[in-house]
Order: C-alpha cells, then sequence, then structure tokens
C-alpha cells in the first residue's frame, strides 16, 4: 500500500470544529444579548428624554418633600430624597429582623407541635399550617390591618393588665431606657457573660475528670445573675422600665408600635412561620429512624436524645430551607405598601409618583433588595459551615 | 386502619416509647386504647390535652357563633359578582361562560380520557358525599337566581359529555387534548375580546387571578427549563448569563419586578408598541416564575447521575435529543412536588394585582365590597370569602400533587 499524498489527514473545515463552533457560538450569544440590552437603554433613554427627565440620580440630592407616616430614622420632608429612601431601608430592617426572629420561634414552637404524641395539638399546630399556607400573605397582611387591628377600642380603650395598651392606633408596650452608668453596665454585663463561660468549662472539665455530676447550666446562670446583679445595684440602677401613660390623645413613655407596623409584622410572621414549622416538622422526621434508636440503646434520656442526637442532625437538614424563608419573609416585607407601612419599597413609589425617574428607583430598590438578600445567605452560609463543622468534628 | 390514622404510622419512630415498644407498627386497635395512647399517655400529656382542648373549644366556638350568628354575610352576597369578575361589564358575562364551557369540555376530554375513575371506597364516598351536600348547600344560599343554576347545569353537563366521549376515545386523544390545552389560553383571551369584546384592563376578581397564573405557569414552564439547562451549560457565556438572570429575578420581591413592568417595561420597547399594562404585568409574573421555575429544574437535572448522559452520548443522541428522551423526562418526574409547590404559590401571588394601580382582583374586590353604607365594617365577612377561595384552590392543588406523586412513585424507587 503506498503512501498517497491525499491520505494525509485533512483538517475537517473550521465550521465542523467543535472547539471553534463553542467559541463562535458564544461570541453570537454575547453579541446578540449585548445588541438587545443597547437597544433596551436607548429605548430607554429616548423615552425617559421624552419625559422630559433623565437617567442621572441627581434627583436623590433634590428636596424630598413628602411626609413620612412613621420613621426610626429622624426624617422630615425638608431632608434629601436620598434621606427618605435611606429611612426607608430602615423602616424595612425594623419589620424583617424581629420578624425573622419571631418566626423562627413561632415556627419551631409549630413544628415541635406538629410531631407531639398528643393527637389534640398535632392536629390544631396542623391546622394552623394548612389555613395559612395555603393563603396569600398580602390577604393576611390586610386581614389583619383592616379587619383586626383598625376594630380595636380607640385609645384609652384596651389596656393588658394596666401596663400595655392596644388601640386602633397601635399598641403601647413597657420598654427598658438606660440611664447613667449603663455603659459601665454593659461591661459587667459582658464580664459576666466571660466568667459563667469559664465556670461553664471549669464544671465540664471536672465531670470529665471526676464523672460527679456538672450541673452547669445551673452554676453559669447562677454566677451571670449574681454578678450582674450586684453591678446593678452598685451603679444605682443604670436601666429602668418606662411604663407607657395615657397621656391625652395619645400615650407618652414605653415604646409605641403604630398599628401599620404591627399589622405587617404580624402578617409576615404567622405565615413565615408555617412554613418554617413545615421545614422543622420534616428535617426532624428526616434523622434516619437507627439515630434515635442507637440513642436510646446507649441508654439516653428523651431529652438527651433530643438534645444531642436527634436536633443537631435535624439542623443541618433545616438551615438551606429555612435560609430561604428568610428571603421570603424580607422580600415580602414590601407588602407592607398595602397597609401604607412606609417601608422601602412604599418609600420608592412614593419617589416615583412624585419625582418620575422610575428606573432609578427601581435600580435602587433592586439593588437593595440583592443586597439584604446576599447578607442574610452569607450569615446563614456562615451558621451552616459551623453547625457542619461541629457535627462531623464530634 | 391505616387509612383512619395515616400519621401513626409515619410517626411511631417518634411517638411515645411505650407504643414503640410495644409494638412498632401497629396501631392502637380500640378507641378506649387510642384516646389513651394518643391524649392521656401520662401526667404531661393529660394536662396538655385539657389546656389545648380548652384553647380549641373556645377558638371553635368563638368562629362557630361568629360564622353563624354575628357575622353579616350579605357583603359577600350583593357583591358576589364582583368578586368573580371585578368589573368585568355584566352584559359580556356570557363571554366568560362560553370560556368556561371550553375549558369544562377540555378537563372533562382529559379526565375521561386518562381513564381514572373515582375511588368509591366507603370513606372516600362518604366524603365526597359530605363535600358534595355542603357544596350545594353553599351555593344554594348563595346564588337565588334560576338562570344561573342553568348555566351550572350546562356546564356540569358538558363536563359529563366529555367525559364520556374521553372514554370512548381513549389514549387516542391524548396528543390533540395537548396542543388544546396549549391553544386553550390563546382561545379563551380571543373569546373575552373579540367583536367588541372585553379590554384587559376591565378583566378583573378571581377571573384574573385565574387567568395570569394560567398564563405565568404555562409561559414559565418552558423558559424555566430552557434556564435550567442554560446554567448547567458547559458554554461559560451562556451558564455565567442564566445565573446572573436567575439570581436577580429570585433575590428581589415579586412586587418590584411588577412595578417595573408598569412603569420601566413600555420605556424599554420599542416607542409605540402599546402593550397593555395587564400583558406587560403577565409577562412579569412569566419572568418571576421562570427564575424559580429554573431553579427546581435544575435541582431535578442534578439528581439524573452521570451516567444517564454518558449512555446517551455514547448511542449517538445530539444533545437535543439527549435532552429531550433521556434526561428531562427523568429529570422532570422528581420535581413534581416542588413545581406544584411553586405554582400554588404563584397563584397566592396573583393577589399583588391589587395592590398595582388600577386593578380589581379577588382580593381588591373584597377590599372595595365594603365600601357601601350598607355594609360599612364588614371587613371581616368581606375577606373571609376571598381568603376561602384562593385556600380551596391552594388546598386542591396541593392534595392532587400529593396524589401525583404517589401515581409517579416518587420517593419509592
Amino acid at each position: 500500500m503506498a503512501a498517497r499524498p491525499e491520505a494525509v489527514p485533512v483538517r475537517p473545515p473550521l465550521w465542523r470544529n467543535v472547539r471553534f463552533r463553542r467559541v463562535v457560538g458564544q461570541v453570537l450569544f454575547v453579541l446578540v444579548v449585548l445588541a438587545v440590552l443597547r437597544e433596551m437603554y436607548l429605548n430607554l433613554e429616548f423615552g425617559v428624554r421624552r419625559q422630559g427627565i433623565d437617567l442621572s440620580f441627581d434627583f436623590l440630592r433634590t428636596q424630598a418633600g413628602f411626609p413620612l407616616k412613621e420613621s426610626v430614622l429622624s426624617y422630615s420632608p425638608a431632608d434629601s430624597t436620598l434621606r427618605a429612601f435611606q429611612a426607608g431601608v430602615v423602616n424595612t430592617l425594623v419589620v424583617a429582623g424581629p420578624g425573622i426572629l419571631l418566626a423562627t420561634v413561632l415556627g419551631l414552637v409549630v413544628g415541635v407541635a406538629r410531631l407531639s404524641p398528643n393527637w389534640l395539638l398535632r392536629k390544631l399546630a396542623q391546622v394552623y399550617v394548612e389555613a395559612v399556607r395555603n393563603t396569600p400573605v398580602l390577604l393576611q397582611i390586610i386581614f389583619w390591618y383592616s379587619a383586626v387591628i383598625l376594630t380595636l377600642p380607640v385609645i384609652g380603650g384596651g389596656s393588658l393588665a394596666g401596663v400595655a395598651f392596644l388601640s386602633n392606633r397601635g399598641a403601647a408596650v413597657p420598654w427598658p431606657v438606660t440611664g447613667p452608668g449603663a455603659g459601665l453596665w454593659a461591661l459587667v454585663l459582658l464580664g459576666a457573660l466571660l466568667v459563667a463561660g469559664a465556670v461553664w468549662r471549669a464544671r465540664t472539665a471536672l465531670n470529665e475528670r471526676t464523672g460527679r455530676p456538672h450541673h452547669r447550666v445551673l452554676w453559669s446562670v447562677w454566677v451571670f445573675v449574681g454578678i450582674s446583679g450586684v453591678g446593678y445595684v452598685l451603679l444605682g440602677g443604670p436601666v429602668s422600665i418606662d411604663a407607657p401613660e395615657l397621656a391625652g390623645r395619645r400615650y407618652t413613655g414605653g415604646v409605641q408600635v403604630s398599628g401599620e407596623y404591627a399589622a405587617v409584622l404580624l402578617g409576615l410572621v404567622v405565615y413565615t412561620a408555617a412554613f418554617i414549622a413545615e421545614i422543622v416538622r420534616g428535617s426532624i422526621l428526616a434523622v434516619p429512624k437507627g439515630q434515635k434508636e442507637a440513642a436510646e440503646a446507649l441508654g439516653l434520656s428523651p431529652f438527651q436524645q433530643l438534645r444531642f442526637v436527634v436536633l443537631p442532625q435535624a439542623l443541618r437538614i433545616a438551615i438551606p430551607p429555612v435560609n430561604s424563608q428568610y428571603l421570603n419573609l424580607t422580600k415580602n416585607s414590601s407588602l407592607a405598601l398595602a397597609v401604607a407601612y412606609p417601608d422601602v419599597v412604599a418609600v420608592g413609589n412614593t419617589i416615583i409618583n412624585q419625582k418620575g425617574r422610575a428606573f432609578q428607583v427601581l435600580a435602587l430598590l433592586m439593588g437593595t433588595f440583592l443586597a439584604a438578600s446576599l447578607f442574610i445567605s452569607v450569615v446563614m452560609n456562615v451558621l451552616n459551615l459551623l453547625v457542619t463543622r461541629r457535627g462531623t468534628l464530634r | 386502619v391505616s387509612e383512619r390514622f395515616p400519621d401513626q404510622v409515619e410517626l411511631a419512630d417518634l411517638e411515645d416509647r411505650a407504643v414503640v415498644e410495644t409494638a412498632p407498627a401497629a396501631v392502637p386497635t380500640t378507641p378506649g386504647e387510642w384516646v389513651r395512647a394518643n391524649l392521656f399517655s401520662g401526667p404531661v400529656n393529660s394536662v396538655v390535652t385539657v389546656a389545648v382542648a380548652a384553647l380549641a373549644g373556645w377558638l371553635a366556638w368563638g368562629l362557630l357563633h361568629w360564622v353563624f350568628v354575628t357575622a353579616d354575610w350579605r357583603v359577600f352576597k350583593v357583591n358576589l359578582a364582583s368578586y368573580m369578575l371585578g368589573r368585568f361589564p355584566r352584559a359580556e358575562v356570557w363571554r366568560v361562560w362560553a370560556s368556561l364551557y371550553f375549558v369544562v369540555t377540555l378537563a372533562g376530554l382529559s379526565w375521561g380520557a386518562s381513564g381514572k375513575r373515582l375511588d368509591w371506597r366507603p370513606a372516600r364516598a362518604v366524603g365526597r358525599a359530605v363535600g358534595a351536600v355542603v357544596g350545594v348547600l353553599l351555593l344554594l344560599w348563595l346564588l337565588e337566581s334560576t338562570g344561573i343554576w342553568v348555566l351550572i347545569g350546562v356546564a356540569t353537563a358538558l363536563f359529563a359529555a366529555g367525559t364520556a366521549v374521553g372514554r370512548w376515545a381513549g389514549r387516542r386523544l391524548r396528543r390533540p387534548l395537548l396542543v388544546a390545552w396549549i391553544a386553550a389560553f390563546p382561545v379563551v383571551v380571543m373569546v373575552l375580546q373579540v367583536a367588541g369584546g372585553v379590554k384587559p384592563a376591565l378583566w378583573g376578581g378571581f377571573l384574573l387571578n385565574v387567568l395570569v397564573a394560567w398564563v405565568a405557569i404555562f409561559a414559565s414552564f418552558p423558559i424555566g427549563v430552557l434556564l435550567a439547562v442554560g446554567r448547567r451549560s458547559s458554554l461559560q457565556a451562556i451558564s455565567k448569563a442564566s445565573v446572573a438572570f436567575i439570581e436577580l429575578i429570585r433575590g428581589v420581591p415579586l412586587f418590584t419586578l411588577l412595578l417595573f413592568g408598569f412603569y420601566v417595561v413600555t420605556l424599554i420597547l420599542p416607542p409605540g408598541l402599546g402593550v397593555p399594562t395587564l400583558i406587560r404585568l403577565m409577562i412579569m409574573f412569566t419572568v418571576f416564575s421562570a427564575a424559580y421555575v429554573a431553579e427546581i429544574v435544575r435541582g431535578g437535572l442534578q439528581g439524573v447521575p452521570e451516567g444517564q448522559y454518558e449512555a446517551a452520548r455514547a448511542l449517538g443522541l445530539p444533545a437535543r435529543k439527549m435532552f429531550r428522551l433521556v434526561i428531562l423526562p427523568q429529570a422532570l418526574r422528581s420535581t413534581i412536588p416542588a413545581m406544584i409547590g411553586h405554582f400554588i404559590s404563584l397563584f397566592k401571588d396573583t393577589s399583588l394585582l391589587a395592590i398595582v394601580a388600577g386593578f380589581v382582583d379577588l382580593l381588591r374586590s373584597a377590599r372595595r365590597a365594603p365600601a357601601g353604607l350598607e355594609f360599612i365594617g364588614d371587613l371581616k365577612e368581606a375577606l373571609l370569602p376571598a381568603a376561602v377561595i384562593f385556600w380551596i384552590v391552594a388546598f386542591s392543588m396541593s392534595r392532587w400533587s400529593q396524589r401525583l406523586e404517589r401515581r409517579v412513585g416518587l420517593g419509592e424507587r
């Protein structure tokens, strides 16, 4: 067989080359995406200019000119638009933070109740979950606001044992206020915490060395209470509880919560807790049966089985889905608009109505929520890392 | 017995140790034993039972007393048409009925062609009978004109006829039915609009929620699948773009997306296109849903073993056929529960239309119902029926999902 010159391997044509096709395909894709985005931007610029406005963010420095129903940050209509937006961000955080905390607590309680050996409790928890999960959260917020809170007695009417007050304008509850020496007492508390931790370690070590009961919870709690109590007395009572009082048509003292805020918080907490409860229940059920049986075989008490074997493993399963519930709660706080609570979206909507610039305001809003999502995810990932590492090391 | 106490079997290992030790799988048989095991197994349990019974009794009594004695339901009864249709012109209501008949016939055909039959075991039959009686009584109380009963009768007859035809034709109908279902939405939109019909801006009430959820579900599914496949693509440009899109959409509240659709989408589209607001909002609902569908499908794709890809490639299947014939059927089957869960929440999210200017969906109708002097302050009575309607749809979807899961044998292989 004589070698013919034609038999030298011919390179396939370029358009048949897989690597070439991949590169060209991606370049084409990117070009098309960029072209579409550019077209959209040009349309946007044209449309905006026709309305007589621009795409700059300068309007943030102009005077806002509209009042906010409530704001944690000090704010007046004379402040800048940016300040109004910031006040909205803070108002959102004030809902989302406590909301996450309360939803977790309620969700845990209901989730555990769903697994109770008591049939009645189990069914009651199930009714709660099924009723709440299957109706829109927006409807629930509106219901809390207009069907519950607005039907409460007028100011001066309802009181809970004379210390807290409920009315159709919101609630007033006792709240600690700091006096002179509070900073010093905070240091004392920190010190007490450190000492209590040391005592905990020492008791554990004693138990491991000698086998005597450690009673470390009791020991640490008493040490903490003792030190902080002595500090409190020595500093002459740096923190006192301020109870609200009725003064004419409004309450003074304590902390006042508006009806709008209460409705949003209640709605979000009750709704999200139902989902968290299902996650808690599912995670506990997902721990393999053998784990519990093994713990029982080792002679652990039911509480110990739960505390040292089942819950640590369930926690690991629960963290990712709970994280997404926290994100949902934060995003759902945007529904505050429905009851006129000035969260960041409601403020943004007002800015759009007052100044146009919908594109910039929405870009800001989305950026804010993306940042919040990112922050919560990072916190939860760190927590996840801690939990999984602890689980594998021990 | 496990039929009556389904929780028991599943929870046996978490119940009292007494139950586990005596007989792990067995469920107490006599009512007395059952009560002792589930309500009074120990001092703590007994106290809990008494406390919870008191609380539940108090709540139930309060609720029942309110529902049957105190509450004034006229606000719902008088405004029933608004709950269903919002500001839809009443003279054009025949268009809604025509659409309903079309969909009901299709549903009957599908039901018949699927070859399923109702399960007439006593427990199910009794449950169904009670449900039917309550439903009919409720409707009797709610609907007073005879005309509407004729219209409902026609719908029922169409469903029955569809079932009969479907059963007779059997599986031959599968493909035509699929096409018909895909075409159903455009057909309904046409019936509502053509020949001097009703502008989208006037669609409202429950009808609006259903239409928006429907289009978002059907349109977001293919887009979501494409995004999920794109996200797992080895082509960096495509996977990066998919990730960016999915994460952007999932990171922001739906309401800001709706505001984007309301204010900005007209501006970024070519000028003079004049897309109605409702269509823009439907686009945003679809985009929102697609990002979540993509994440669900990605989960399903990750569950398909690598060997399946390799086998498909070894058979010489091109990428498109590999996904269509080998990968996606397996991936999608495992996503059924998550997918239906997402569609349920999407349906609930259509209530956000209530806070977008100019739309009167079910929730907005309910909120506006007590506006008249006659019903002032009847907000509970106005909002609760809307909640119940949402609840019925969402709850039956979740039940349907559970049945579907069992049928495809999910979690058993």
